[in-house]
């Protein structure tokens, strides 16, 4: 008797810490079975090497072009730098090398995707920055393998418009920290 | 259950925690008291209870009620003195007002659990039946998971969140959720924990109701515990100020929008000044309102040490001191886990047996002493028991057995060395693991949290007396004083609180001061050696140089330090940059003017920092401000980069990082046994070093004229004064001064010496002297410099009444004064007096020979002129050897020896110890002439029978004993 209590209780504790983990991958995958149909969502598009890619606008806070950085000796690779945004210590991460594209050609004039991650802001370093596209979730496929060089396991999956495949970015994915 | 209205529950949490806190105190006190019953606390305890009661039957909390009202009635017993309170009794209402906190914690929930486990024994007590053990009661609670496990996963949750796991270091997600899902597992583990918290192991604090009263409304059981979210009383008056400051600033802001539009740039300072004087008061306010008393920590271990010392069976006394010294709340709450630790390994490993106790004349019962008070702007907070103390030797032993160290590290170490041996990561000294302090968690992890604070800990222990670690920490974290520096063109900076000097070795000096070791660099500071890293090195970025000429930094390409060599040749190097670095002459090697070592950017710049015991220098490229920054964390992506402590925002809005020192050291593999071996090895090399030179004088070098440089010996000199030509007052052809509160008579070198007048100066130096038992002054003018030179003195060429002779210094000639000459040819009457004392002591009808060893002729003379004055014969030796050969010779004849120290062929040192061994001499008296009286010397000496010591050229205090044992003899 107490036995299953105690399993209930834990369970109640994990589901939600399983979804705050994956809360990205729940909500794009699940979608269909969770909510109404319908589910349209606008995507900021930008461009990682010559991948179009994409993610819910409403995740970004801003986007800026590259400003004065400075750089953390000993940092993993794919950290650009840190920058001061307004009081905010950002931490720059360069999406080429984090995606396995190579280092983005800072002299392009790349942008900077500040997402609100937790443990803080993070910058996403991205080669140019594309359209709004507004999404319908429901028509959402599943991501090749490999999608121009970047591994699949970082997208949520494809959209297809009528003259490109955006790849739906798992930010959770590309921001955790593999040891 | 609903609860209506979120302000009052908020308030009977909030309340009845802080109930709660004074409880477990009280409660402590009353059984002390024992059967003494103390009714004013015994009452405070109830009214607590009852008001816990009260709240929570008006907010329909039936559980807490329920057990609230058990506990009420046994403290109506208690009061009313039909019920003695015995430890038994006590425990039971502890852990009762144990689980009270848990439910009140939980308020949602708490309805749910199930109390009988408690109410029980509480009833048992109350109607008179109860009569278990205690030990057993004390194991009681946690057989029953029911209790936790009905209530909805948040309450082991919870549970973790206001603490910080002690071995948990870093709080990221991923481990927090772990640890939840852990503690909810209904198996051995929650028990274990559980147990842990009967035993008073409380890993969460019951006096911080602050960090506490947020989480009933914690609806989110993942979010990782957020400390911001908890609140805070502050006082209204300090709010008051707050608010006062803010208006203030809104003010001044409205100024400087003013005066920025109107251009008056008088006012815009004005302003200006006024802004920084608000936003410091501001700052300052708003601090305040983060301090706490440290006494909410200290507060909990009077239990801790109490169920500790009853389940060891040890008698233990906890003294607090100072409960009321403020720290940071952020700094409160992370030293919680450390200071428990630490008093755990008091009571466990400190305080002996009462048995053993007795056996060496100690009380039975031990004393523990937390302490805390601040000292020079930081809080030192020490732990300290009477028992039986550390065993460096043992410690040593153990490290050695243990692989962590060599035995000829342990064998160069000194005692505080050996003890803070327990730092070192791996270190356990328990011999058998227990359950109470052997859980994994060394003195290294303690020491690691201290640092991460940007703490000090040290230990003092004396074999069987007792143990005292001491730990300092800063006030606040939030806002730090640091030293900002540069590297590779970006600023760091370096937490004031780790530095101790900044230094920095002119390009001359680089080859001479700085040394290396197998693969280490260290320098020379004040006689003791320092370990050298290089913080491009260590981050792994380029090394590079600061170019002050171009203001550039360019690529270091030198492989060694003092391989370091400077663009430009001194031949077209300006007279003004070799001016800017001490020039490389200073310690009279001959410099080649083809050597390119020598330009400004080729000094060392280094910053000698101290992390606990080990101190070493950092070498950056430039030295810049000390400011006040404000620490920022670092982005979860930066974590892995051990060297930082966060990052600051600069004045120019850009970013610097904040250096965590202790970090380098490990990551450049230093620790402090590796920098005393190495420190060791080079101080042998050092000391053979020096003596291969020749001795060195220090001089203190001033001036008269413009033109011509003078030097006297600089440990003649008692101390020098500035005044102005108007102090100075002449009487009667003598020039006097007021000089603590009576007349300084003042001397020039022109008075005797045919040198150019003093110049017309309205500022002058008094270089004060004591000869003949009263001081005087010698008039000199700036700049003066005190410097270390080899003791090439020509003592012909400028030699003249009142000169000694010439040195040359940098390139320029300095004149050496003989101030006792002067004195004596200018006031001849001070040395009546002690001229008669003289004959009075030298009446015998040979006159005594004294055998002087010395390598420099200069100084051979100038003692030979001193004993041949006064009558004294004198046999001259050049180096110890020749001194030898010679009282062979002369033998009996000879009545003492005036040996140098630093001499070729045989030093003063050996002389000595050939000489004693000698039966027929032990009791020559033998006086040591000294350049560098270093305390190391002169035990030295007095080791091998030198009888005294005396500086060179301190005529008076050498006749003086000269003299003294010279009468003895006869």
């Amino acid at each position: 008797m107490h036995k299953s209590l105690e399993e209930a209780g834990a369970k109640t504790l994990l589901e939600p810490c399983g979804n705050m983990k994956h809360s990205n991958g729940m909500d794009m995958t699940d979608t269909s079975s969770r909510t109404d149909s319908k589910k349209i969502v606008e995507l900021a598009t930008f461009y990682i090497g010559d991948a179009l890619c994409g993610m819910d606008i409403l995740k970004i806070q801003e986007i800026n072009k590259l400003m004065q950085m400075t750089k953390v000796p000993q940092a993993p690779e794919y950290v650009l730098g840190i920058l001061n945004l307004r009081g905010q210590i950002v931490t720059i991460i360069d999406l080429g090398r984090k995606l396995g594209l190579g280092e983005t050609d800072i002299t392009q004039d790349p942008r900077n995707i500040i997402v609100n991650s937790t443990g803080g802001h993070v910058g996403l370093l991205v080669r140019k920055i594309s359209d709004v596209v507004s999404a319908d979730m429901d028509k959402k496929e599943s991501a090749p393998a490999n999608m121009r060089g970047i591994q699949g396991e970082y997208f949520n999956g494809v959209y297809k418009t009528e003259t490109n495949l955006i790849g739906i970015l798992n930010v959770d994915k590309v921001l955790s920290i593999e040891d | 259950m609903e609860i209506e209205d979120d302000e009052i529950l908020q308030g009977f949490i909030e309340e009845s925690l802080e109930h709660l806190a004074d409880i477990e105190n009280d409660l402590l006190a009353v059984e002390e008291g024992g059967a003494n019953i103390d009714e004013d606390l015994v009452n405070k305890v109830f009214r607590a209870a009852h008001s816990i009661k009260g709240g929570a039957g008006f907010m329909g909390l039936t559980t807490i009620q329920d057990l609230s009202h058990a506990a009420e009635n046994v403290l109506g017993m208690i009061r009313s003195k039909k019920l003695i309170p015995t430890p038994e009794i006590i425990n039971v209402l502890l852990i009762a007002a144990d689980q009270l906190q848990s439910l009140i914690e939980d308020v949602q929930n708490s309805n749910a659990v199930d109390i009988s486990s408690h109410l029980t024994p509480l009833n048992a007590i109350a109607d008179g039946t109860f009569s278990q053990p205690a030990d057993e009661k004390q194991s009681r609670p946690q057989r029953e998971p029911a209790a936790v496990a009905e209530a909805p996963a948040k309450v082991p949750a919870e549970k973790k969140t206001a603490p910080k796991p002690l071995l948990t270091l870093d709080e990221e997600d991923e481990t927090f959720i772990e640890e939840v899902e852990d503690s909810l597992l209904p198996d051995d583990e929650f028990e274990a924990e559980t147990e842990a918290q009967a035993m008073g192991d409380q890993s969460f604090s019951a006096i911080e109701p602050a960090a506490l009263n947020n989480l009933p409304s914690g609806k989110s059981p993942q979010a990782p515990p957020a400390k911001a979210e908890a609140s805070l009383r502050v006082h209204v008056s300090l709010l008051d100020s707050l608010m006062n400051l803010a208006g203030e600033l809104v003010l001044s802001r409205n100024q400087l929008l003013q005066t920025i539009g109107s251009d008056d740039l008088r006012n815009a300072e004005a302003v200006g000044q006024r802004i920084d004087l608000i936003t410091s008061e501001l700052q300052e306010a708003i601090m305040l309102t983060r301090m706490q008393p440290i006494g909410n920590v200290f507060s909990k271990f009077p239990r801790v040490v109490r169920d500790l010392s009853k389940k060891l069976k040890k008698k233990i006394d906890l003294t607090i001191v100072g409960k009321d010294v403020e720290l940071d709340k952020t700094i409160i709450e992370a030293i919680n886990d450390p200071l428990t630790h630490l008093v755990r390994n008091s009571v466990d490993h400190g305080i002996e047996m009462p048995a053993e106790r007795r056996k060496i004349g100690k009380a039975e019962t031990g004393l523990v002493v937390l302490k805390a008070y601040h000292e020079a702007g930081q809080v030192v907070i020490e732990i300290s028991d009477d028992g039986k103390g550390l065993d460096g030797d043992a410690l040593a032993a153990s490290a050695v057995s243990k692989g962590l160290l060599s035995s000829e590290q342990a064998q160069i170490m000194s005692d505080k060395e050996k003890v803070n041996l327990i730092f070192l990561p791996g270190f356990s000294t328990a011999k058998e693991v227990t359950d109470v302090s052997g859980r994994g968690v060394g003195m290294d992890v303690v020491k690691t949290n201290l640092d991460q604070l940007g703490g000090n800990v040290d230990i003092i222990s004396e074999k069987g007396s007792g143990t005292t670690i001491s730990i300092k920490l800063p006030l606040t974290l939030a806002i730090i004083p640091c030293q900002i520096i540069e590297t590779a063109g970006e600023r760091y900076a370096i937490p004031q609180v780790n530095l101790e000097e900044l230094l920095r070795i002119p390009a001359g000096q680089v080859k001479d001061r700085v040394e290396r070791v197998g693969d280490a660099e260290v320098v020379r500071l004040r006689g003791v050696l320092l370990p050298l890293i290089r913080l491009a090195d260590v981050i792994g970025i380029k090394r590079t140089y600061y170019d002050r000429g171009t203001d550039e930094v360019k690529p270091d390409r030198r492989e060694k330090i003092f391989d370091r060599r400077g663009k430009d040749s001194p031949l077209f190097n300006s007279d003004e940059e070799s001016r800017n670095d001490t020039p490389p002459s200073r310690n009279d090697r001959p410099r080649s003017v083809l050597d390119r070592r020598f330009a400004a950017s080729s000094a060392l710049n280094i910053v000698v920092v101290s992390t606990g015991s080990m101190k070493y220098g950092l070498i950056v490229d430039r030295l810049q401000d000390s400011e006040e920054i404000v620490i920022k964390p670092l982005g979860r992506h930066l974590q892995q980069c051990k060297g930082y402590a966060g990052a600051t925002i600069m004045g120019d809005g850009r970013i610097a990082l904040i250096l965590d020192v202790s970090n380098l050291a490990r990551m450049a593999h230093l620790t402090s046994v590796d920098g005393s071996d190495r420190a060791s090895e080079v101080a042998r090399a050092a000391e053979a070093a020096i003596k291969a030179i020749k001795d060195k004088q220090s001089l203190l070098i001033f001036k008269n004229s413009e033109v011509e440089h003078f030097a006297v010996p600089l440990n003649q000199v008692e101390r020098i004064e500035k005044i102005k030509r108007s102090d100075i007052e002449e009487f009667g052809g003598r020039r006097v001064m007021k000089y603590r509160g009576g007349s300084l008579s003042l001397i020039r070198v022109d008075d005797l010496a045919m040198v150019q007048p003093i110049a017309d100066h309205d500022s002058l130096l008094v270089i004060v002297f004591t000869i003949a038992k009263r001081s005087v002054g010698l008039l000199a003018v700036g700049p003066i410099d005190a410097l270390e030179v080899s003791a090439d003195i020509d003592d012909t060429t400028l030699s003249q009444p009142g000169i000694m002779g010439s040195i040359i210094i940098d390139n320029q000639t300095t004149m050496l004064v003989n101030v006792f000459e002067m004195v004596q040819t200018l006031f001849p009457h001070w040395f009546l007096e002690q001229e008669k004392f003289e004959l009075a002591n030298v009446e015998t009808d040979v006159l005594p020979t004294i055998l002087i060893a010395e390598d420099s002729k200069f100084f051979r003379n100038q003692v030979k002129g001193y004993m041949t004055e006064v009558g004294y014969n004198v046999i001259e030796a050049e180096d110890g050897l020749e001194g030898w050969h010679k009282l062979m010779e002369h033998g009996d004849e000879i009545s003492m020896l005036v040996t140098d120290i630093e001499m070729p062929n045989m030093n003063g040192f050996e002389l000595t110890q050939k000489i004693r061994s000698d039966r027929k001499y032990s009791d020559l008296p033998i006086i040591a002439l000294t350049t560098l009286a270093s305390a190391e010397d002169v035990a030295r000496g007095k080791a091998v029978g030198v009888n005294e010591y005396h500086i060179k050229l301190d005529k008076e205090r050498l006749m003086v004993s000269v003299h003294d044992y010279i009468k003895r003899r006869h």
